[in-house]
């Protein structure tokens, strides 16, 4: 179950059970235990939601990276598709159209440039990690000569807007919910569904799965439109929260977080393996170690730097635990 | 005879005035020093490096000096590194390369075009830095006194945060990026406040990055170790949004005031009518432009000037606008100042 589909060369590796997934959630148990000690309100309820609340965005868009990764793919669009959708939408709301159904317009555009992605990807076959690159690039630069400005503000009337940034649900607030929801829809449809297990397939063997008859290139391009989507939404609640997008979030270094925290959390960039859980232990992390360093006001830069350092101590330690054999390590990474 | 004198006198008079009314019309067609003006500004070429041009201070000031250089003939070109600090070297020396009359510059941070901007003024091209300067002092500098933002900013809040009646006394910083001219400079004025004011209580000094996500993120992260926050100063009315949606999220817009700087966009007056911020210290990129366009047509007009042989400086005004003032010249929009 753990890691179904990954075929043979990891049955060695079963035995062990110290996997990466099981590296951070220690170092997160760790980090909390640090904190809970040395700052006040840090195990706070308001603090542990204030802590989800801060990686819902990133969680969100890691789900989608995880599943394209999972399928041995990388999507490099997912922040130029978030920022470019709701902006899209926003730019045509101003013409005056129904916003609610300018959403709806906003997640076609996403929908269509993840159903290009996937062409160039599964049929042109450009290797992913370039064809997402280029096209983040263009995505990112249409959307700059379209919208004069970088930051796009949404109408300040929309209900279920202002219920998606401010309102909850049993008390946890929706940014959360929705995160919740996406990482549990994206779970069973992983792990239960016909489509899930071909995934699957397709990430740890493209060649044989497509020997074997499955239709690797739908998969793949499917993928690649529901991790815009995902995009997208991630984008919708970042509108909800802050009341506006600022495209430059482009130029941030968000997509390599998002990235990271899928790697960190276990998920191999060769396909195949892992799958959500994975994704919420590493954006957990990530969150714990922000929220920590916020509180006692480190510097950015020294932020970034023991950030940095944990996040390769934790790649080290899975290297020397699970170190790699030949037939892993033949597998690549990209 | 008096008639004749009588005569001759108007005579003379009407001449006179006649003389003198065709030296007047002379002068009408030809006002002092005009022809030489226009003439020195035709055909020169100016190149401007933004920082990027999605900013709403940016599309200000290039509307406003599109229109002069469309009245006066010079062209300008902006090479848009849209925020990329790589693409910003790229565009700087492509500019250099193509030797215009004149740079304009809105630098990322202290150092990065340091070094090309002694090349420019070396290569004879003359400087202009826009609101953001570099370590190197070139020509001409228009924009803000960022020292006297950081003490307007700290200072507003000492007035909410000090004395018997403030909440708390705790106050917090939400920095741009913590190698720009305006967050170096508006530190040293939020230390004179400080010092001042021994009793505020810096408890959070943080880069928000100019990013309205991550100034919420860091705001909630603060509210939650410290719920009796008095006060908030950021450094862009667009970041800032991001600290009033999380302070509002708390129910806490009536205890904790932010307080920020921006260009004057009517965006930032909306912000201020939905409670996201109490104050802007707004410092009218659309003025800022007309300064800097002063000093454009100066800096063409003296061509045998050499670069970087004076150097001068401009502050732009600096408006305090709360909920009383956001209407009108306060809250200019693009379409407006074309």
């Amino acid at each position: 179950m753990e890691l179904a589909g990954s075929g043979g060369s990891d049955g060695g590796r079963m035995g062990i059970k110290v996997s990466q997934e099981i590296v951070v959630v220690a170092i997160s148990v760790i980090l909390v235990l640090v904190f809970s000690a040395t700052l006040n309100n840090f195990l706070s309820q308001g603090n542990i939601i204030a802590i989800l609340k801060n990686v819902s965005i990133l969680g969100t868009l890691a789900v989608g990276m995880g599943f394209i990764v999972v399928g041995r793919g990388i999507d490099l669009t997912m922040v130029a598709v978030m920022v470019v959708g709701v902006a899209f939408s926003i730019w045509i709301s101003t013409w005056g159209i129904d916003f609610t159904l300018a959403i709806i317009c906003g997640a076609l555009l996403a929908a269509a440039i993840g159903l290009f992605t996937g062409i160039m990807v599964a049929i042109a076959e450009i290797p992913p990690i370039f064809a997402t690159l280029a096209i983040a690039s263009s995505v990112y630069g249409s959307g700059r000569i379209v919208f004069a400005s970088d930051v796009l503000y949404a109408p300040s009337n929309i209900g279920w807007l202002k219920f998606v940034g401010s309102g909850t649900i049993l008390g946890i607030p929706m940014s959360v919910v929705i995160f919740g929801a996406v990482a549990a829809l994206m779970g069973f449809f992983l792990r239960k569904t016909r489509f899930g297990r071909l995934v699957y397939a397709t990430g740890d063997n493209p060649n044989a799965a497509r020997t074997t008859g499955l239709p690797t290139r739908p998969i793949i391009v499917t993928q690649y439109v529901i991790s815009a989507l995902i995009a997208f939404t991630a984008g919708i609640i970042m509108l909800g929260l802050v009341t506006g997008i600022d495209t430059r979030l482009y130029n941030s270094s968000l997509i390599y977080d998002v990235l990271l925290v899928v790697v960190l959390g276990g998920i191999g960039l060769s396909g195949g393996q892992g799958g959500v859980r994975n994704v919420i232990a590493g954006t957990i992390l990530v969150g714990i170690l922000t929220n920590g360093m916020t509180i006692l006001n480190f510097s950015y830069t020294s932020q970034n730097l023991i950030k940095s350092v944990i996040l390769l101590g934790a790649l080290a330690i899975d290297a020397i635990i699970n170190p790699r054999d030949e037939q892993t390590s033949q597998s690549g990474d990209i | 005879m008096k008639i004749l004198k009588n005569c001759l006198l108007a005579g003379l008079t009407a001449l006179t005035l006649l003389g003198a009314a065709q030296v007047a019309g002379a002068q009408e067609t030809d006002q002092v020093g005009r022809s030489t003006y226009l003439e020195s500004l035709k055909g020169k070429k100016v190149i401007f490096v933004p920082i990027s041009q999605g900013m709403d201070l940016n599309q200000a000031w290039v509307v406003v000096w599109q229109r002069h250089a469309a009245r006066y003939g010079f062209t300008l070109e902006v090479r848009d590194p849209s925020g990329d600090t790589n693409a910003g070297i790229r565009a700087m020396q492509g500019a250099i390369a193509e030797k215009p009359d004149l740079i304009i510059v809105q630098n990322p941070d202290v150092q990065t075009y340091a070094r090309l901007l002694k090349q420019a003024q070396a290569a004879g091209i003359k400087v202009l830095q826009v609101n953001m300067q570099s370590a190197t002092q070139t020509d001409s500098y228009v924009g803000n006194d960022w020292i006297e933002m950081g003490r307007l900013e700290m200072g507003e809040l000492a007035k909410h945060c000090t004395g018997p009646n403030a909440v708390s006394h705790k106050v917090v910083w939400l920095a741009g990026v913590q190698t720009g001219a305006a967050n170096i400079y508006m530190r040293t004025g939020i230390d004179e406040v400080l010092k001042a004011n021994p009793e505020l209580q810096l408890v959070s000094d943080q880069p928000a990055d100019y990013m309205s996500e991550k100034a919420r993120q860091i705001t909630e992260t603060v509210l939650q170790q410290h719920p009796d926050l008095c006060g908030i100063m950021g450094i862009w009315d667009n970041a800032e949004v991001g600290a009033g949606a999380a302070v509002v999220a708390a129910g806490k817009q009536d205890q904790v005031t932010i307080v920020t700087n921006g260009a004057g966009s009517a965006t930032g007056c909306e912000s201020i009518k939905n409670g996201l911020l109490d104050v802007i210290f707004n410092f009218n990129a659309p003025i800022q432009a007309e300064i800097a366009a002063q000093q454009i047509s100066e800096l063409l007009q003296q061509p045998g000037r050499k670069a970087g042989s004076e150097k001068t400086i401009f502050f732009g005004p600096i408006t305090r606008v709360d909920k009383t003032n956001a209407t009108g010249r306060n809250c200019w929009k693009l379409d407006e100042l074309k």
